[in-house]
């Protein structure tokens, strides 16, 4: 069930009906919300309702054992290998699911590169949807109490509500513990403020995903980066932008319309994207893309392994390690590796460039913005393209004399349009929605059904899945 | 603004559309020509720079008697503003619904055509041709059809020496 569509629109409004009518008993309206999210879940594949619940399950039980040796033994209590047994725990269900198909498959080629030919147990394994989310989040969740920066959840059914509640669950953001928790223990107030915001983020990313990020995928990136050996040099590098603003407005486009249902129902997520293609670093960049993703990375693996407190050599090290592994959480295969170390080892560069010229500005901004930008689409094409060699020939192309036979002017326009609102006031909806939210319902739900009428009359038949739900 | 002539008393021509203060009466002042014995009214230091818009009016009788009969309500405690709000969004979401079960009628229609067949799909497919088919009758389609056909056209837009888009067939 994918945000834009009517089945979903259909069950949204039974949720949040439903929702607030159990208004006055925040256990009911909870177990309410975490039975709709498992109805959700079920919809793509039932049997992984019950790795969900595990997963919760676990990750309870091994945080309130972290609490009770802590409450007994004191802060000080050795509790290290309660927290590894709850982080590897999660990480084996990652690794089976998303991991094993591809180790199993590399360990096989370099036994039969040293002669030692053997067959490996491949299985079929069918990857769960949003598993990378879920289980980052029960990682954090054991993490955090551990630290203790979140006290233990007061019952198993927040922490299943945590990790499964359905606006986040298949693709971010990854809300810690830390920001849901307190929210769960009272009932929930909606406010005009978080209405208004909420259904003009909802409108506007309808908008980014079904308008221009289908519209681009279907008719420019995809048959491009299919055979860019059919494909000119034009083509291919508004394929290559159009695939930079195509990811952009879908993920951008999931994380707003999460938000503004969590809103919807009373629920505040953080902030997940904030105008990434105007960085002028790759270090800003990371602080603007997948927000929710990149400060994970920083809790729970750059500081442990050391963060920048040894050294810039050992900073340096440190951030490489981090945006690789970061790239092998994307997808297991050498191109999202070889993607996180091209952007781990433009960081190490900026870095040693601070250390070197200090906070002195070597590049005028606008020459920042450009150079961080065609880094970045340079990492795309790892990105999309499934192997090395169709990575190879999108760059062999930029150099190919031809007809443009793929660019249309509406595409271009899309392109140029979907950079452009980086371009917008950073908190424009937010300014917007401050303007909406003394207006009469009526004006708000005629604008409301007006956005929407105009999204549908354009949109394709059919919604491709969200870029982000295959991770 | 007059001009100087109107400061002697001349009667000079106004330069603005209207005068900005009035000439000096040649007449006594009134209160000279009322009885001794009217009480002067009270002094007062806020009647100086009131404006007459500020002064009270009469009440028409019958809102006084409404406000008497249905005193207004005492002011909204947290949870009374939050349900205040619950009702707006949720009017909000109706209202919109509503708006889109008008103007985009179709969307049902096209969902059923994505399923797989079963009572659900059918049903929602008869339903909905009937109700498609009410409204076309009335026109409230030609909105979305007209933002379609504008948006295809700009589809089938190419650059001067591209080849012409191909023919599509229409869709809903």
């Amino acid at each position: 069930m994918l945000f834009p569509t009517l089945a979903f629109g259909v069950f949204f409004l039974f949720v949040y009906f439903t929702t607030w009518s159990l208004d006055r008993e925040n256990g009911r309206r909870k177990l309410f919300l975490l039975l709709a999210s498992w109805f959700f879940y079920a919809q793509w594949d039932w049997r992984f309702v019950g790795l969900l619940i595990l997963s919760a399950v676990l990750n309870w039980g091994v945080a309130a054992l972290i609490a009770r040796r802590m409450e007994r033994d004191g802060p000080e209590a050795r509790r290290a290998w309660l927290v590894g047994l709850g982080v590897a725990v999660n990480l084996i269900i990652l690794g089976f699911f998303k991991y094993y198909g591809f180790f199993v498959e590399q360990a096989g080629d370099l036994l039969a590169r040293f002669g030692w030919e053997r067959d490996l147990p491949l299985l079929q394994i069918v990857l769960p949807v949003g598993i990378s989310f879920f289980t980052f989040q029960g990682i954090s969740y054991v993490v955090d109490v551990h630290r203790g920066k979140t006290p233990p959840a007061k019952s198993l059914l927040d922490v299943m509500l945590l990790m499964s509640f359905f606006p986040h669950l298949v693709a971010g953001p990854i809300v810690r513990a830390s920001d849901l928790l307190p929210q769960f223990e009272r009932a929930p107030r909606l406010t005009r403020e978080m209405a208004t915001h909420g259904l003009l983020l909802i409108c506007w990313g309808l908008f980014k995903k079904t308008v221009i990020a289908s519209e681009l995928s279907v008719n420019l990136v995809d048959p491009v980066f299919f055979d860019p050996s059919a494909h000119s040099a034009i083509d291919i590098a508004a394929a290559v932008y159009g695939y930079a603003v195509q990811i952009y407005c879908d993920f951008s486009a999931y994380s707003d319309m999460a938000i503004g249902i969590a809103a919807l129902l009373g629920y505040s997520f953080p902030r997940n994207f904030d105008q990434p293609y105007r960085a002028n670093s790759m270090q800003s960049f990371w602080r603007r893309w997948h927000i929710s993703l990149s400060s994970w990375l920083r809790d729970y693996l750059y500081v442990p392994l050391g963060g920048g407190r040894k050294g810039l050599v050992s900073s340096c090290i440190n951030v490489f390690i981090t945006m690789v592994l970061g790239g092998l959480w994307h997808g297991a295969a050498w191109t999202f590796l070889a993607w996180g170390a091209l952007h781990g080892g433009v960081q190490v560069v900026e870095r040693l460039a601070r250390a070197a010229f200090g906070d002195r500005k070597v590049l005028p901004t606008v020459l920042g913005v450009l150079i961080t930008f065609h880094i970045v689409c340079l990492g795309w094409i790892l990105f999309r393209a499934e192997t090395f060699e169709l990575a190879m020939a999108m760059l062999a192309g930029l150099g190919r004399v031809g007809p443009v036979t793929m660019l249309t002017p509406l595409l271009l326009t899309l392109i140029v349009g979907g950079l452009a609102m980086h371009w917008l006031p950073p908190r424009a909806i937010e300014g917007v929605a401050e303007r909406l939210k003394t207006a009469p319902s009526i004006t708000l739900g005629l604008l409301i059904g007006i956005a929407i009428l105009l999204v549908e009359a354009v949109r394709p038949e059919g919604v491709a899945p969200f870029i982000y739900f295959q991770f | 603004m007059t001009d100087d002539r109107d400061k002697t008393g001349e009667g000079g021509v106004p330069l603005e559309p209207f005068p900005t203060h009035r000439p000096e009466s040649p007449f006594p002042p009134l209160y000279e020509s009322l009885p001794a014995q009217t009480p002067a009214d009270p002094p007062s230091d806020w009647i100086q720079s009131a404006d007459a818009h500020d002064l009270p009016t009469r009440e028409n009788r019958l809102a006084a008697l409404g406000r008497f009969a249905f005193p207004p309500a005492p002011p909204l405690d947290d949870e009374g503003v939050a349900a205040r709000d619950m009702r707006w969004t949720s009017r909000t979401l109706v209202i919109a619904t509503a708006f889109l079960l008008v103007f985009n009628a179709v969307s049902p229609l096209n969902w059923s055509h994505q399923q797989a067949p079963g009572w659900v799909s059918e049903t929602v497919e008869k339903v909905s041709e009937a109700w498609v088919g009410q409204l076309a009758l009335l026109g409230v389609d030609m909105p979305r059809q007209g933002l379609r056909d504008a948006w295809f056209a700009a589809k089938d837009a190419r650059f001067v020496g591209q080849d012409p888009a191909p023919p599509r067939a229409d869709t809903l």
